[in-house]
């Protein structure tokens, strides 16, 4: 009976062990693979860092191209006849549908770009550690990046969801526009002008940027006076000036220069790191040539230099099969395409994959266009010849003279055209003038009145199917 | 209990007289046609409707009563005249105790849907571990077999209810968790107990959602030692070939194709006309191989058993080898008031795996490849495109390319270098202390210890070689001297790589509980109370690879090698473990037998969801309440019916092998999208975005009710269970790719859903005797299941699955459907011309001989938006015959299993290339330019999935047919049985691959249901012989 005594109060006790409590679940060693990736190990600046890094995709260096150049009378899709490049036969060609997987990656890339901002912002205003950099003007960097992204959305889809708010409501241009100004308004106030930033920090967005891009927010919406103003602003800021010699607008040697308002950045050397492959997909293709050959300038920019005798922006826009480039480089007469996009040619990294190219978002010259624009649209036709001839007096053309609205209109919008060639503008441009009609019957194509608008991806439809389609797709 | 009085006197007479008596139940109910047969005379008569007798006999006769459902008993006559005796159940049907976790609970008093099967029936279907022998024997448990040496089944249980977390059931062996029940020997299971309702799984709380599967192993029984002895050996065969088109098809169709596309044409009359199968496939082993010896004497009850499995696969080399020993004792101290158990089981395998890949390979490749070439290399798909043979071989100018990528199965079974042995050492002690005769005390620590190395071999030279007939041994020598001088030699030129994997894990529990059992006037009461605490998952990795090795099998060795070329690897972690910490009670009461009610609840606390503080317990009540209709006094005059009980039960469950979220935050150096360049020297700049959110999840709560009723009637001839279960995953756990316009990129998890399964069970049992020396039972089940996602959040749904590695993907989430239906083109006939292309919606891509496409939405395209959910490959229904027949020393048995409602994908007919070879079925009718046709498409045609590849998955197969004779009794030899089994000998399905019953992991969202790469159904001829001393 003694043992079993025992046996009892074994048993009792290691019940009772087991009683103890419940503390036993939190008792494990836990061995954790992801300490080294917890949100401690980061400061607000290099997530801002990553809503920059977005810009450097894919993405950039194809799809954009298809859905802002080559869809234009500006440029042809490119490359060999058979090579259509997933879709950019049918954005050449207009013949386009929903499934463009080109316009799928930039509404995506647009919207993951914005997403990334937002969480930016509100990891720097929650963040309590020491900052490296000042935590208002990280937000204000996520903001103009924000806003940047929010207007190629709005300019290509028409309404679109605000992410913060609604996944599948599509709201009124006008709230998108009203956000992005909220967004370029703070920005204004939270960035330091160009000159302030100290040496390492180039190529953030600064004052000018967000204002430069808010000028040609309000040429969007006509809001003239607003545009003519905020382009005067920066006119007036002292930062920025045309570079003097228009063909290296867009070399490395000029940049982040005093024409640059805002670029991606890019570096060629090793750990090289730019757009993705940019400079190698517009690369001259076939034998001796260094890239696809995609996005060749048409026939009819040429031309349209040629009318207007502006060879020094031809020249500095096209490569020409046959032509020996400004480095030396002497490209195959027999290569597979008659035109290159010059402006996206690196001469240091011509065909690799990372290249040195900054592409130049927004440039001062652009900036004295929309100041231009937007005065002869306020009936100041005469003070808006100032800014526009100074655009073409760096390239040698004669000034404009002309004081009729119309007249001076188009030739306004023709000075876009050649200044800003191959610069990702002129699709927008001609549908936000009203010449897309027009234009594509020149080149040969048909416009339907649906093309103002980007069709929505099928496959964001797919996944909300209560989205609404925009019209006629 | 009643019982029978024995009346035994002393022998003084041999007269003869007549005797009276009733035979009735323990209830008084007369049973009528009761047998009573004078042992070792002739003389026998069987009672009448009131249950009453006359007959014969002399005093000292003994007299054998025998009754269907009843157990026999035998009595002596005596001076006595008139006899009222009282049968008793039969112990196998209403006394049999079920285990029910933490207790057993009589058959008669359970109030749920527990199915249980005993060891005859899982022994009788030879197999390396017992699940896959009761296939079709439990109504509701849809097992699907896996043929391939060493592969688990995989068991739904009462359907699919979760999308990515844990899908199996959970195993307990005598009480002590199981992780891998490979390791129990079939022949060492005493019972297994499937607990399929919630209002008894939920004992075992947070992982009970998938139903749990108690398996109780063999004891010792009172009397001398038994030794058994059991021995098997088959051979194994595929069951159900396709048929692949011969050379000359081949090159007919492989023309057409390349006339389509303005290709090149193969010459007829080539050399080779390869089987690929007849190459692949050879006769698979199956030998095994079982001792035990058990007996009990007043203290101790012994079992001891020790069994050697092994399996040759149908792929040379393939091959299985399983050894278990097992040891339970149980000590019975203080006159059996408290009793010492203790279990070990010892479990070690050997395997060397081949690659199933080779299945599908001997699909795609091509008859005229020959297996090796007169060099001794392997054949390869080259092809002369100028001379139109296939060959590696070409005169100057001449061109040579690959025809298609399916490789040569022959040469990867023939690399495949793998050797894995695992070790599992399970080992339990309890103790069960009565301390008063109602309350019982158990306690117990279990430990389970595991080991696994694989060994894995790369030949990389050879495979280099032989990858393409016309490299040379030369030129990989000169890779090796680093001709291009920058002192790197890529491990593409490494002779071979020698690997070592090392993987060891642990789990133990450690538990205790009460029991209190009590019965007065007609109240019965048990009540348990009980903790648990239980660590597992842990463990550590460590894994080693060197190159160039010594190749000879017993030379090899990480650390002696023949050159210093290429870069070792190293590689070890450990595990995280789980600790679980659980409370749980339960309450049994019944009145009179006729009234029941039962509550359980569990308390289960897990580690793994340390972080969300609040979510760390959570509370699994169930109840179930049960009604004897038969124990009432109302039905005593329903003689038909013997037992009928109702019962209900409603109870939450939970499944906590989901998945995690972990805040991912994407980082790194080099050119990435979260890098970026600043500054006058442009540098890179490091940076960082968030990949996914973490969204708080906890495990998956799903709860169930069930109602049904048993039943035993005609004398017990006839008995069953009929049921309904109605269960929701309330919070289904989704992987959710992020809506494109979302702020985040990468998929991450979410409570998302509710997944529902509901269906019928029918468990029905017929057993009869005709005469003395036959008897027969036939068994029935049958269990639907509707499975569907619902409530699905807003944006949420839309998750894609089951990739079929080309790009195609077949199955997708939705609400309203089944979890990852089938989603598709639907396929209206084959185009005809390019003018009807041209004028009817189709795909860009579309040519005359392609499959058309239903415009779903008749917008005039053909897009995403036309695939239309096909059901999916989850069964609706499925169904289980077994039938015994004994006549005098024979027994026949057949087991039938089918399944019904579902449908499978021909993936091997579905990513075709041109190059590839393809089935007889897919040649004959085939669309052609000259001949038309509008059911089967050209040689020339697209690779998108369709319904022309998603077929009706019904089968029905007879399992198993044995027929045995037991021998009769010779001097110490008592049960001696010789059997032959055919197991797999028909199956009767409409599919047109190789089996309808694909297994893979069960992953709904991989490629469950696809025939890809599936080991094929087998058929085996089994021969065996048992007996006992």
């Amino acid at each position: 009976m003694n043992s079993k005594l025992k046996l009892g109060i074994f048993q009792a006790v290691l019940v009772c062990c087991l009683i103890s409590c419940d503390d036993f679940v939190q008792d494990v060693e836990i061995v954790d693979e992801i300490a080294e990736d917890s949100e401690e190990n980061f400061e607000p600046t290099d997530f801002v860092t990553g809503i920059y890094g977005m810009h450097t995709d894919f993405v950039y260096a194809f799809p954009y191209l298809g859905i802002t150049d080559m869809i234009s009378d500006n440029s042809d899709k490119g490359s060999s006849p058979g090579d259509t490049g997933a879709d950019k036969n049918l954005l050449d060609g207009l013949t386009y549908t929903s499934t463009a997987p080109s316009i799928r990656d930039m509404w995506t890339q647009w919207y993951k770009t914005i997403g990334r901002a937002s969480q930016a912002i509100e990891f720097t205003q929650l963040y309590e550690g020491q900052s490296s950099a000042p935590k208002e003007r990280l937000i204000g960097e996520a903001k103009f990046l924000r806003a940047l992204n929010y207007f190629w959305l709005v300019r290509a889809f028409g309404p679109v969801p605000i992410q913060s708010q609604d996944l599948v409501e599509r709201a009124p241009v006008e709230e998108v526009y009203a956000l992005i100004e909220q967004d370029l308004n703070d920005a204004i106030q939270a960035l330091p002008i160009k000159s302030a930033y100290s040496s390492q920090d180039i190529g953030r967005a600064t004052k000018g940027s967000a204002q430069g891009l808010l000028a040609k927010v309000y040429l969007y919406q006509e809001k003239w006076q607003e545009a003519a103003d905020m382009a005067n602003t920066v006119m007036t800021s002292g930062q920025y000036d045309l570079e003097p010699d228009y063909a290296t607008v867009w070399r490395e040697s000029t940049e982040n220069g005093p024409e640059s308002i805002f670029e991606i950045q890019a570096r060629g050397d090793q750990p090289a790191h730019g757009v993705n492959q940019y400079s190698q997909v517009q690369g001259a293709r076939g034998a001796e040539g260094w890239g696809w050959g995609f996005n060749t300038p048409s026939k009819n920019l040429e031309d349209a230099f040629n009318a207007e005798g502006d060879v020094i922006r031809r020249d500095a826009t096209i490569i020409f099969a046959g032509e020996t480039l400004w480095d030396g480089r002497q490209v195959n007469p027999a290569a597979a395409n008659p035109r290159y996009n010059e402006k996206a040619y690196s001469s240091a990294n011509a065909g690799q994959s990372d290249g040195d190219k900054n592409i130049r978002v927004l440039r001062f010259a652009e900036i004295l266009l929309i100041r231009a624009e937007a005065l002869n649209e306020l009936g100041q036709s005469s003070a808006a010849l100032t800014p526009l001839n100074r655009v073409r007096s760096r390239v040698n053309l004669p000034a404009v003279t002309t004081t009729d609205q119309g007249q001076l209109r188009r030739a306004i919008w023709k000075e876009r055209r050649l200044e800003l060639a191959m610069e990702h503008d002129r699709w927008f441009d001609l549908i936000r003038t009203g010449q897309a009609a027009e234009a594509m019957a020149a080149d040969g194509k048909t416009f339907e009145e649906r093309m103002t608008l980007f069709p929505i991806p099928n496959e964001q439809l797919l996944q909300t199917p209560e989205m609404t389609q925009n019209p006629g797709w | 209990m009643l019982f029978l009085s024995l009346f035994t006197f002393s022998l003084t007479a041999q007269e003869t007289k007549t005797i009276t008596g009733t035979v009735t139940d323990t209830r008084d109910v007369p049973l009528p046609g009761a047998e009573l047969k004078v042992v070792d005379k002739e003389n026998y008569t069987t009672t009448d409707f009131d249950g009453n007798f006359s007959l014969n006999v002399a005093v000292g006769d003994q007299i054998r009563i025998t009754y269907l459902g009843f157990q026999t008993q035998t009595f002596s006559v005596t001076n006595d005249d008139t006899y009222t005796l009282v049968l008793q159940d039969q112990a196998s049907e209403l006394d049999e105790v079920v285990v029910v976790g933490y207790g057993n609970q009589k058959r008669s008093d359970i109030t749920g849907a527990i199915v249980s099967v005993d060891s005859e029936e899982i022994t009788k279907q030879p197999a390396n571990n017992a699940i896959q022998s009761v296939q079709g024997k439990v109504a509701g448990v849809n097992i699907i077999a896996n043929d391939a040496p060493g592969a688990t089944p995989t068991v739904l249980m009462r359907g699919l209810g979760t999308a990515e977390g844990g899908r199996s059931p959970f195993y307990v062996v005598d009480g002590q968790p199981l992780t891998d029940i490979r390791s129990i020997n079939p022949n060492d299971i005493e019972s297994i107990d499937f607990l399929k309702g919630a209002s008894y799984a939920n004992i075992y709380g947070i992982r009970a959602a998938n139903g749990v599967i108690l398996i109780t192993t063999k004891k010792g029984k009172k009397g001398k030692p038994v030794f058994s002895f059991e021995s098997y050996y088959g051979a194994k065969t595929i069951l159900n070939r396709v048929e692949m088109a011969g050379a000359d098809d081949f090159i007919t169709y492989f023309n057409e194709g390349q006339t389509s596309i303005g290709s090149f044409l193969l010459q007829p009359n080539q050399e080779f006309n390869t089987d690929w199968y007849d190459e692949l496939l050879q006769t698979g082993l199956i030998t095994n191989n079982s001792f035990s010896v058990s007996g009990a004497s007043d203290n101790i009850d012994y079992f001891l058993s020790y069994n050697l499995f092994e399996e040759q696969g149908i792929l040379e080399g393939q091959k299985f080898q399983r050894g278990t020993i097992r040891n339970n004792n149980t000590y019975h101290l203080f006159d059996d008031r408290v009793r010492i158990i203790q279990n070990l089981n010892i479990a070690y395998t050997n395997e060397t795996p081949k690659p199933f890949g080779a299945f599908n390979r001997a699909y795609g490749q091509i008859p005229l490849v020959p297996v090796r070439y007169d060099n001794g290399r392997f054949g390869r798909p080259y092809v002369n495109t100028t001379t139109g043979i296939v060959t590696f071989e070409a005169a100057p100018g001449e061109s040579v390319q690959v025809l298609n990528n399916a490789g040569n199965p022959v040469n990867d079974v023939f690399y495949a270098d793998q050797q894995i042995n695992t070790t599992t050492l399970q080992g339990q002690i309890a103790a069960e202390f009565d301390i008063t005769d109602d309350l019982m005390l158990t306690t117990r620590f279990g430990a389970t210890k595991s080991y696994a190395t694989n060994r894995s071999f790369n030949d990389i030279r050879d495979q280099w070689l032989n990858a393409d007939p016309r490299r040379t041994e030369e030129f990989f020598d000169l890779q090796r001297t680093d001709p291009d001088g920058d002192g790197i030699v890529s491990t593409e030129f490494a002779n071979n790589s020698y690997a070592i994997r090392r993987t060891e894990s642990y789990r133990w529990n450690v538990e205790g509980f009460l029991t209190y059992t009590k019965e007065f006037n007609k109240h019965n009461i048990s009540a348990t109370v009980g903790l648990s605490r239980e660590n597992y998952q842990g463990g550590e990795f460590t894994y080693a690879q060197a190159y160039d090795v010594r190749p000879q099998r017993n030379l090899r060795n990480l650390g002696d090698q023949t050159s210093q070329l290429f870069q070792d690897i190293a590689d070890g972690d450990t595990f995280q473990s789980t600790n679980l910490q659980s409370y749980f009670g339960r309450f049994e009461y019944n009145y009179d037998q006729r009234y029941y009610v039962r509550g359980v609840v569990r308390r289960d606390g897990t580690s793994d969801f340390f972080t969300g503080d609040n979510n760390q317990f959570g509370i699994f009540p169930a109840v179930s309440v049960g009604w004897t209709l038969t124990n009432e006094g109302f039905m005593d005059n329903t003689d038909f019916l013997d037992n009928l009980k109702l019962f209900a039960g409603w109870g939450q469950l939970g499944n906590q092998s989901v998945p995690f979220n972990i805040q991912q935050i994407n980082s790194g150096s080099g050119s990435r999208n979260t890098n970026y360049v600043f500054g006058p020297a442009q540098s890179l700049i490091v940076g960082a975005a968030l990949g996914s959110p973490a969204r708080p999840i906890s495990w998956e709560v799903t709860e169930e009710w069930e109602v049904g009723f048993d039943f035993a009637l005609l004398n017990r001839r006839l008995s069953g269970t009929i049921d309904y279960y109605n269960r929701l995953n309330t919070n289904a756990i989704l992987n959710v790719r992020p809506v494109r316009n979302s702020e985040f990129l990468n998929n991450f998890f979410d409570e998302a859903a509710e997944i529902s399964n509901s269906g019928f069970e029918f468990l029905v049992n017929w057993q009869d005797n005709i005469g003395s020396d036959f008897s027969y039972n036939i068994g029935l089940n049958f269990s639907t299941n509707k499975n569907e996602v619902q409530n699905v959040k807003a944006a949420y749904d839309g998750a894609i699955g089951g990739s079929l590695n080309n790009g195609i993907i077949t199955k997708r989430l939705k609400e309203g459907e089944p979890v990852f239906a089938w989603w598709m083109y639907e396929t209206d006939g084959i185009w005809q011309s390019q003018d009807e292309i041209d004028n009817n919606a189709s795909l860009g891509t579309a040519e005359p001989g392609h499959l058309r496409y239903v415009d779903q939405n008749d917008d005039g395209l053909i897009d995403d938006r036309d695939k239309t959910y096909q059901g999916s490959y989850i069964p609706t229904f499925n169904y289980g015959i077994n039938l015994g027949v004994n006549y005098k020393s024979f027994d026949l048995s057949i087991t039938g299993f089918g399944v019904g409602g579902n449908y499978v994908y021909n993936g091997l007919n579905s990513v075709y290339n041109i190059g590839n070879n393809i089935p007889q079925s897919m040649f004959e009718n085939r669309w052609t330019p000259e001949n038309g046709g509008n059911t089967i498409p050209g040689a020339n045609r697209d690779n998108e999935a369709s319904t022309f590849y998603l077929e009706k998955g019904d089968y029905f197969r007879i399992n198993n047919l044995t027929l045995g004779y037991t021998l009769p009794e010779i001097s110490i030899i008592n049960n001696a049985r010789l059997y032959v089994t055919l197991q797999n000998p028909f199956m009767f399905t409409q599919y047109s691959g190789f089996t309808p019953e694909l297994n893979q992991d069960g992953d709904p969202t991989g490629t469950t249901g696809i025939e890809l790469s599936a080991y094929p159904t087998t058929r085996s001829f089994i021969v065996g012989a048992s007996f006992k001393l």
